[in-house]
């Protein structure tokens, strides 16, 4: 028992992450209807940055501060000056630019951090376990789960509650409307995705301590991240939570149980969704 | 005697690049990797420059292609035109499947289901080690004699052989190709790619045009997978990872969709500067991500078209400049979002 609870909770850890990945690019493509094969990339951003501060400053607070927000910066430059120039042309041209920008990324931390993968450590006031009776369980997943949680829920609040969000709702419903009652709708897609890419992010460095930063990790979280997104269906908040947890629960689960079916199964769940149910569990057809 | 219209133009401008091609590159195993991938780039220009399908599945029909003539060759002892066929036919058959099940969807839930299925054989093929080696890959994978009813006509075993092998295959697909784009069949397919709607309201079966282009399409890869099997003596698990898919699909772009030759120019180009600036610079894959960004903003014709509007500024011509190929119609993105929801 106490295995499969430890198997859970591992799989709502990794799902949060999904999630925070998989909310970013959902947005964006709800928002600006544009498929952004460059979000893994800001994702393996995200943990080299980590590393590099926790390098330079030992400190992972600051990481946890600075790197998403480097990235999202980054993210916002790339946006402003690249991607905008595409957004008329077909969906082949944007994902042809954006798989560009993915290699140019991956290439350019090679050149910085090498090929070989980099370890970070768990910060000090995070080391250690929780002892439960029998049970014990790691503080760092505990805290990633919780982080991610407040995160999640601060995210809910700015699409929900504020302004903001009620024009990124409004956009994903109808852009021409919105930039008809005169709001500069260029300035919200460059927002947006500089959000999308700061929560990638952020995934990264709270993923950075848990599996160490390796330059091939991009493609490979884009890869989970659209089976997530697809799932929970595209352009949905609630979408992308479930589809992360479940997708991270499924992995979790299935690994210690038939650990080769693990990507057959989430790929598999994928292709289901899209041929029986293409707006996902939570998308409005 | 007439010369059909399929032998003349870049039909003889491929005859001419196959006939040179060992003499100006540094190895003949370059050449034969060059045509190799020029073959499969073919397939996928079909599907994305006649069609209007960006597949992200080429690497399954590549990978099955290399692994059925790897089987057939180790376990049936068959011969080299019988795996090939072999190849050839498996890979239609799983283009019918996924095609026949990625079509269901259009836009960018097709692309999502291929890259879905490209996953899944991945792992499959991961899984399956016992047919396919697993992470190993098939090991020594024969190179057999070209048998003609029972007349050896080559050993094959010189790398020029296999060359002048490949390049009789790759001129005759380059050929079949154009026939078939230049026939009625290929029309249905160009109106498909720049207006489904009609196409179906004229009262084509799209859905059926659209299988049958996939199955074209894999089993010209799947061929190019086996010849590369065979040139390797290996059939690595690389072959059928969506990193190779990706591959085909950029050759196919940078030399530039809508032109059979443009295939050519794209697997040459990525195969020659890869091979050439991978020794004196490992990261030069970043190059690879500039130029797919400067295609996009620049030259949406690739390769092909460059040397098109070079051509048309050539004889004077003002105004050659044609739709990029690649397209539906250019539409704004502020109205775009009413077609992406009949893209479901």
């Amino acid at each position: 028992m106490t295995l499969y609870l430890f198997q859970v909770l591992n799989g709502l850890g990794l799902g949060m992450i999904y999630f925070l990945i998989a909310v970013g690019l959902s947005i964006i493509f709800g928002l600006l209807n544009f498929v952004n094969f460059a979000h893994g990339a800001f994702f393996l951003l995200g943990s080299y940055f980590c590393y590099q501060v926790v390098a330079l400053t030992g400190n992972f607070w600051l990481s946890l501060l600075i790197a998403p927000v480097i990235v999202g910066a980054i993210a916002w430059f790339a946006e402003s000056n690249l991607l905008n120039r595409v957004y008329n042309l077909p969906h082949a041209f944007q994902i042809l630019i954006t798989l560009g920008m993915a290699l140019v990324i991956q290439e350019s931390a090679i050149m910085v951090w090498g090929t070989v993968g980099k370890n970070i450590a768990v910060p000090d006031l995070l080391q250690g376990i929780v002892q439960m009776g029998d049970f014990a369980y790691p503080i760092y997943r505990l805290f990633v789960i919780s982080f991610s949680a407040v995160i999640a829920l601060l995210l809910w609040l700015l699409l929900e509650r504020t302004r903001f969000g009620a024009l990124v709702r409004a956009g994903s419903e109808n852009t021409e409307m919105v930039s008809l009652l005169g709001v500069n709708i260029f300035k919200l897609f460059s927002i947006t995705f500089g959000l999308g890419a700061t929560l990638a992010g952020l995934a990264g460095v709270l993923a950075a301590p848990l599996r160490g930063a390796d330059p091939f990790m991009g493609a490979e979280i884009l890869g989970i991240a659209f089976v997530v997104v697809v799932i929970g269906g595209m352009g949905s908040f609630t979408g992308a939570l479930v589809g992360g947890l479940l997708v991270g629960l499924v992995q979790s689960i299935m690994s210690s149980l038939w650990p080769p079916g693990v990507h057959l199964m989430i790929y598999g769940s994928m292709a289901l969704v899209i041929l029986i149910r293409p707006y996902g569990l939570f998308g409005r057809a | 005697m007439k010369i059909p219209r399929f032998l003349k133009g870049t039909t003889i401008a491929s005859l001419v690049a196959v006939l040179i091609l060992p003499f100006v590159l540094p190895s003949t195993s370059l050449a034969i990797e060059v045509l190799i991938f020029s073959i499969a780039a073919l397939g996928c220009n079909l599907l994305l420059g006649y069609t209007g399908l960006l597949s992200f599945g080429q690497g399954i029909f590549f990978g099955m292609g290399s692994y059925a003539t790897s089987l057939c060759l180790q376990r049936l002892d068959a011969g080299l035109v019988t795996s090939l066929l072999l190849a050839f036919v498996v890979g239609g058959l799983v283009a019918a499947v996924v095609g026949g099940l990625s079509i269901r969807r259009r836009g960018i839930y097709f692309v999502m289901l291929t890259l879905a299925f490209a996953q899944m054989f991945y792992f499959m093929a991961y899984t399956a080690s016992g047919l396919t080696g697993g992470d190993n890959g098939l090991l020594d994978v024969p190179r057999p004699p070209l048998r003609v009813f029972g007349f050896e006509i080559s050993t094959l075993g010189a790398s020029l052989s296999y060359y002048v092998f490949v390049a009789v295959l790759f001129l005759a697909i380059f050929v079949a190709l154009r026939r078939i784009i230049h026939s009625p069949f290929g029309s249905t397919l160009l109106a498909i790619r720049d207006n489904e709607e009609r196409a179906t309201a004229i009262g084509y079966n799209t859905r059926y045009f659209k299988i049958v282009a996939f199955m074209i399409s894999g089993s010209i890869t799947a061929v190019a997978g086996g010849l590369y099997a065979m040139f390797l003596n290996f059939a690595p698990l690389s072959n059928i990872e969506h990193l190779m898919g990706e591959q085909i699909l950029f050759m196919t772009i940078i030399g530039g969709t809508g032109s059979l030759f443009g295939s050519f120019l794209g697997a040459g180009f990525l195969i020659v500067v890869g091979d050439v600036l991978s020794a004196i610079w490992p990261r030069w894959l970043m190059l690879l991500g500039f130029l797919l960004i400067a295609i996009v903003l620049f030259m949406r014709g690739g390769l092909w078209g460059c040397i098109e509007s070079l051509m048309g500024r050539f004889r004077g011509h003002q105004n050659t400049k044609k739709d990029p190929p690649l397209s539906e119609s250019p539409t704004g993105s502020l109205s775009t979002k009413e077609e992406a929801k009949n893209e479901r």
